[in-house]
């Protein structure tokens, strides 16, 4: 292959990638006719910045950020700190039970959410009037909370893999050294095990934060008040808003992207890194 | 129950304690239903509902902001979106299995009767006929008789589970300057005069493909329905066991879609693009909602002659349509939240409210003496006429059938009449299939 | 010699002590995670089996046994048809999907491999759409293909193609292109839905970038003298590609397939925006025909079945995947 036509081939999927991008931000500045017209117009005739602004207004855009944000950076946070105790205990421990523990992790790695899509949302609920179930089913109340946005993805099996592999590659040397330094457990995972797993544990905390930001479905079904409605509900709830004002819907879904991209830019590098030693899909 | 039984047994408690002191002269008559209480301290409410944009959404907003400052009663009543009508209703039936319900759910009538199954509504009948908190006899007579219809479930004994909130019905729009453009001068009295305007009206280039069209097939069950009424059709048979839409008024209402579609004289939207091309003259007819009246205006570029009517009638004396828009439930909660949610409903449905709610809202208003207000008639005469063309045929709204199963069944109407737009199946098939799986799932549902 | 046995038990002893006292911190250190796991994964699984046994149509009903499985595999009619309609549109979905995003995933990381100016460039645009979110890239997507005012149907204008429906379209597509062709092909041979097909260009955009990135992973492994030694057996490009990077690459190759494919068969999001399951149901997957079940017509038991056996499938799946293909899969 001449290096003319590799840079063709790349070109191609390039723009076709890269289009839809272009299309949303467009679109997000023409005016109401403009995004209506048949044929469409590649670039705006006139640019309506205003409807950022008339977007922004219409919803209480800075608290579903906030909602978002918080969820997110406490899943990432719990997520990291459960991961990072329960890895280590599998790969630099000794204890009873240890195989069978791991393949039990296994598989819950391995079950799809469908399954357990129903009974989750029915745990998260208080008990419903008038029925007394016979199956002790824990009823947690925590429907239409922070909580019931958190708690369940606490613990990633996934997580809990990905850190295992980096403290198995810790030099037995090094934990020999510190058990004779007298440092125990805690204090070896503190001052050495954590500060030489950066890499990795930044790793963990870009795909969870990519999870968390983008969860809609769990999210959309275990929330009903607009105070704790994370942006993503939100802007599937916008759309129904917005109707045939498809220029607002794109303007909304261009900050609803925004942060993300540049999170990408900036942390490309450690999400290449992640996805790459671990390829977790969607 | 165990939430409710406290408050009935001190309810009880109390009726006792009033009994003893009874005794005394001063003695009050003791309330004879928790629709006789009386509000003692401040009470918050959650009203869900589905008006996601202005101008409905606005005017539900003001309307809320209103009763919380002048019922003095210490009531507060908060507004929460929850998206459209299909996703308000999934919310709800999660929040049965959560149980953690709003005090007020805004809702179809088929819906209604879904959240009943799990005993969570309130029968209106007691707070209606309180003598203390209720409506009079002019009240009751003056909201029309179809809207109390719609509410009486006899799946459930008849009771009145919820009440008319945003009403509205299924109208055709007609693009009068297409039509004269198009040489059509008379207004089609049958539906066989009507297809040949939507031929007439339709334009095709030297190619034969279409560049404008005469009809807007809008992919909602309820407009099928409103086509087989106004034939002299029924959607139910009289027993509510089966469905009557399979007949022979469903099966020329597909035919002549069929038909239409086939030639190139109608076509399906996406979203609601529809309301554009019928602003811009691109359009001659299209059914819709009297409530889209803002919408379509609102895409007029240039002004256009339009109107909104009942389309053609088996029996012009005696017009059908189909009743559209929703009711409001009120859900079970405390003795007190209860009574406080029945005098919004209340409230909401008097005459100088509902005719404020229809000017702003565009709905219906839901009592016959609302055309007197003064604010709505200049509203009618000034920016609205249309509106004044919708309420003048309210009368003809026929509810839609409020049995559980009804959901689906809409369903099962919107996949056939795909079926038929997409040339799938032929109007005789796919009418006798459908029908066959409506019936079954009202079986399923008895 | 008794000594050295005191100290053997000392030893012993110590050994013991720190054995419980490890095992204890390491029990104290897997809690969290054992906890959370099992109430939000181990105990809803158990759960959803107990669901699924009972008539529990909005509220909890009588206990019907394996009825409601019985309902949905064949004894309802309606109830089966959209079953095994969602489950034969899940598996088109997967199957038009990855054979698809995988070549072209393949190509590109294979080009995009070699020295290029730019490279960089081209790689941070192709991972872009991997971590925008799907709801609102839908949104877009919805509009790219609308049939008035989108661009798709405006490019393909100028091939002469025109009006197509895309999201809105139940027509196969070969029975359109037959249309076209003047050719009546048989029902079965109709094709997966236009709709479904507009689905499948959403995914293969949406994760794209993160098969180059596996692939681009794989690639720098294969040692380079391994071209090198063939080259100066005068190997040409596509054999180097066919013998070499091809073979080298199948764990990868193996991994996306698997990753790609539970993925594929779990997809929910992006058909809840795109399509809500429709038109004529063409695009509804198990995922969209489990959520209606429950949200929409609130039947929690028969929805509860359906989940349960999707998790049965997508377990079949992958071990199967695991059995048969692993044993192809050249490790390095």
């Amino acid at each position: 292959m001449s290096s003319v036509f590799k840079h063709l081939v790349l070109i191609l999927v390039g723009l076709a990638v890269a289009y839809p991008f272009y299309f949303m931000i467009t679109t997000a500045l023409k005016d109401f006719a403009e995004a209506s017209t048949t044929p469409p117009t590649l670039f705006p005739t006139s640019l309506h910045p205003e409807n950022y602004a008339e977007v922004w207004s219409r919803q209480p855009w800075a608290r579903y950020f906030a909602n978002t944000v918080f969820v997110a950076g406490t899943t990432v946070f719990g997520e990291i700190v459960i991961a990072v105790l329960a890895a280590y205990a599998f790969a630099q421990m000794n204890f009873r039970g240890k195989n069978l523990l791991f393949a039990l992790f296994l598989a819950t790695y391995m079950m799809p959410g469908e399954a357990t899509l129903i009974p989750n949302f029915v745990m998260m609920s208080n008990a419903p009037a008038g029925v007394n179930p016979i199956f002790p089913i824990p009823r947690l109340g925590l429907y239409d909370t922070y909580a019931a946005q958190i708690l369940p993805f606490l613990a990633s099996a996934f997580s809990v893999f990905l850190l295992r592999q980096q403290f198995l590659a810790i030099p037995k040397e090094l934990h020999d050294a510190a058990k004779i330094d007298g440092a125990g457990h805690v204090r070896f995972l503190w001052s050495i095990g954590l500060p030489i797993s950066v890499p990795a544990l930044v790793t963990v905390a870009i795909l969870s934060f990519y999870a968390s930001w983008n969860a809609f479905q769990w999210p959309f079904i275990v929330t009903s008040s607009p105070d704790i409605r994370p942006i993503q509900v939100a802007l599937n709830a916008f759309s129904a808003e917005a109707g045939s004002n498809y220029h607002l819907l794109m303007a909304a879904a261009s900050f609803v992207v925004a942060p993300v991209v540049l999170l990408y830019l900036v942390g490309q590098r450690y999400l290449v890194q992640g996805v790459a030693r671990t390829g977790i899909r969607g | 129950m165990t939430k409710m039984r406290i408050p009935a047994i001190l309810t009880t408690l109390a009726l006792l304690l009033g009994a003893c002191a009874g005794a005394g002269p001063a003695a009050t008559a003791a309330p004879a239903t928790e629709a006789d209480i009386d509000i003692t301290g401040p009470v918050t409410l959650t009203l869900w509902h589905a008006l996601t944009g202005d101008p409905q959404k606005g005017a539900l907003e003001a309307s809320v902001k209103k009763f919380n400052e002048t019922n003095g009663k210490g009531i507060t009543i908060t507004p929460v979106v929850q998206g459209n009508y299909t996703q308000l209703y999934q919310k709800t039936l999660g929040a049965i299995q959560a149980g953690t319900l709003p005090e007020l759910v805004h809702a179809y009538e088929s819906q209604v009767a879904d959240y009943t199954k799990a005993a969570v509504v309130i029968d209106l009948d007691a707070y209606v006929n309180s003598k203390k908190n209720g409506l009079d006899q002019a009240g009751k007579d003056d909201i029309y008789k179809p809207y109390f219809d719609t509410n009486r479930f006899p799946q459930y004994g008849n009771q009145l589970l919820s009440f008319p909130f945003s009403k509205s019905l299924a109208v055709m729009y007609t693009n009068e300057d297409v039509l004269k453009a198009a040489g059509v001068t008379t207004t089609p009295k049958t539906w066989a005069d009507w297809e040949q305007a939507v031929m007439k009206a339709t334009k095709k280039d030297a190619a034969g493909k279409t560049t404008q069209y005469g009809y807007v097939g809008t992919t909602d069950a309820s407009y099928f329905n409103a086509m087989v009424l106004s034939r002299g059709g029924n959607i139910m048979s009289a027993d509510n066991k089966t469905v009557a839409w399979d007949g022979k008024e469903g099966l020329e209402t597909l035919q002549m879609i069929d038909r239409l579609y086939k030639g190139g004289y109608a076509y399906t939207p996406t979203g609601f693009d529809f309301q554009a091309d019928f602003a811009n003259s691109k359009l001659a007819y299209t059914f819709s909602s009297t409530s889209s009246r803002p919408f379509i205006a609102g895409a007029m570029k240039t002004p256009v002659n339009w109107t909104v009517g009942l389309p053609p009638q088996a029996d012009p004396a005696k017009g059908r349509t189909v009743m559209f828009g929703a009711n409001v439930a009120v859900l079970k909660s405390t003795p007190q939240k209860q009574l406080a949610s029945w005098l919004f409903v209340k409230w909401f449905s008097e005459k100088d409210q509902t005719a404020d709610w229809a000017t702003k809202s565009f709905y219906m208003p839901v009592r016959k003496s609302a055309a007197d207000n003064e604010a709505l008639k200049t509203h009618w005469t000034g920016k609205d006429p249309q509106g004044k063309q919708a309420f003048d045929v309210v009368a003809a709204s026929i509810p839609e059938p409020n049995v559980r199963g009804q959901q689906e069944i809409r369903d099962v109407i919107l996949d056939m009449y795909v079926k038929v737009t997409t040339g799938k199946a032929t109007p005789e098939a796919a009418i006798k299939d459908a029908g066959a799986r409506a019936n079954q799932i009202l079986k399923d549902n008895q | 010699m008794s000594g050295g046995a005191i100290a053997v038990d000392e030893r012993a002893a110590a050994r013991r002590r720190r054995l419980f006292g490890e095992n204890a911190q390491a029990y104290l250190f897997l809690l969290p995670a054992v906890g959370l796991l099992a109430l939000f994964k181990i105990l809803p699984a158990f759960y959803a089996v107990y669901i699924s046994l009972f008539r529990w149509d909005i509220i909890q009903g009588a206990f019907r046994g394996l009825d409601n499985y019985v309902d949905i595999l064949w004894a309802n009619a309606t109830r089966a048809q959209a079953f095994w309609q969602s489950l034969s549109t899940t598996f088109t979905y997967a199957a038009i999907t990855l054979p698809i995003e995988m070549g072209l995933a393949l190509v590109v990381a294979y080009v995009l491999f070699q020295k290029l100016a730019g490279r960089d460039i081209y790689r941070t645009i192709y991972y872009l759409p991997y971590v925008t979110s799907t709801v609102a890239a839908a949104f877009v997507f919805l509009w790219i293909f609308h049939p008035q005012y989108g661009p798709a149907n405006q490019l393909l204008g100028v091939f002469g193609i025109s009006g197509l429906r895309w999201f809105q379209e139940p027509d196969g597509i070969f029975q359109m292109l037959g249309d076209a062709a003047g050719i009546a092909l048989p029902d079965w041979a109709a094709g997966p839905s236009l709709a479904l097909v507009g689905v499948a260009i959403f995914s293969i955009w949406h994760f794209l970038g993160f098969q180059i990135l596996i692939f681009l992973g794989g690639l720098g492994n294969i040692p380079l003298e391994y071209y090198e030694a063939a080259k100066l057996d005068g190997a040409s490009q596509w054999q180097l590609f066919r013998r070499i990077t091809l073979p080298l690459l199948s764990p990868q190759i193996f991994f996306v397939f698997t990753i790609g494919s539970i993925g594929v068969l779990r997809a929910f999001n992006e058909i809840f925006v795109l399509t809500n399951g429709g038109p004529l149901d063409t695009t509804r997957t198990v995922s969209l025909l489990v959520f209606r079940t429950f949200f929409q017509q609130g039947q929690i038991g028969l929805g509860s079945a359906m989940g349960v056996l999707l998790t049965l499938i997508i377990l079949a799946f992958t071990v199967i995947q695991f059995r048969f293909l692993e044993r192809r899969v050249h490790y390095t």
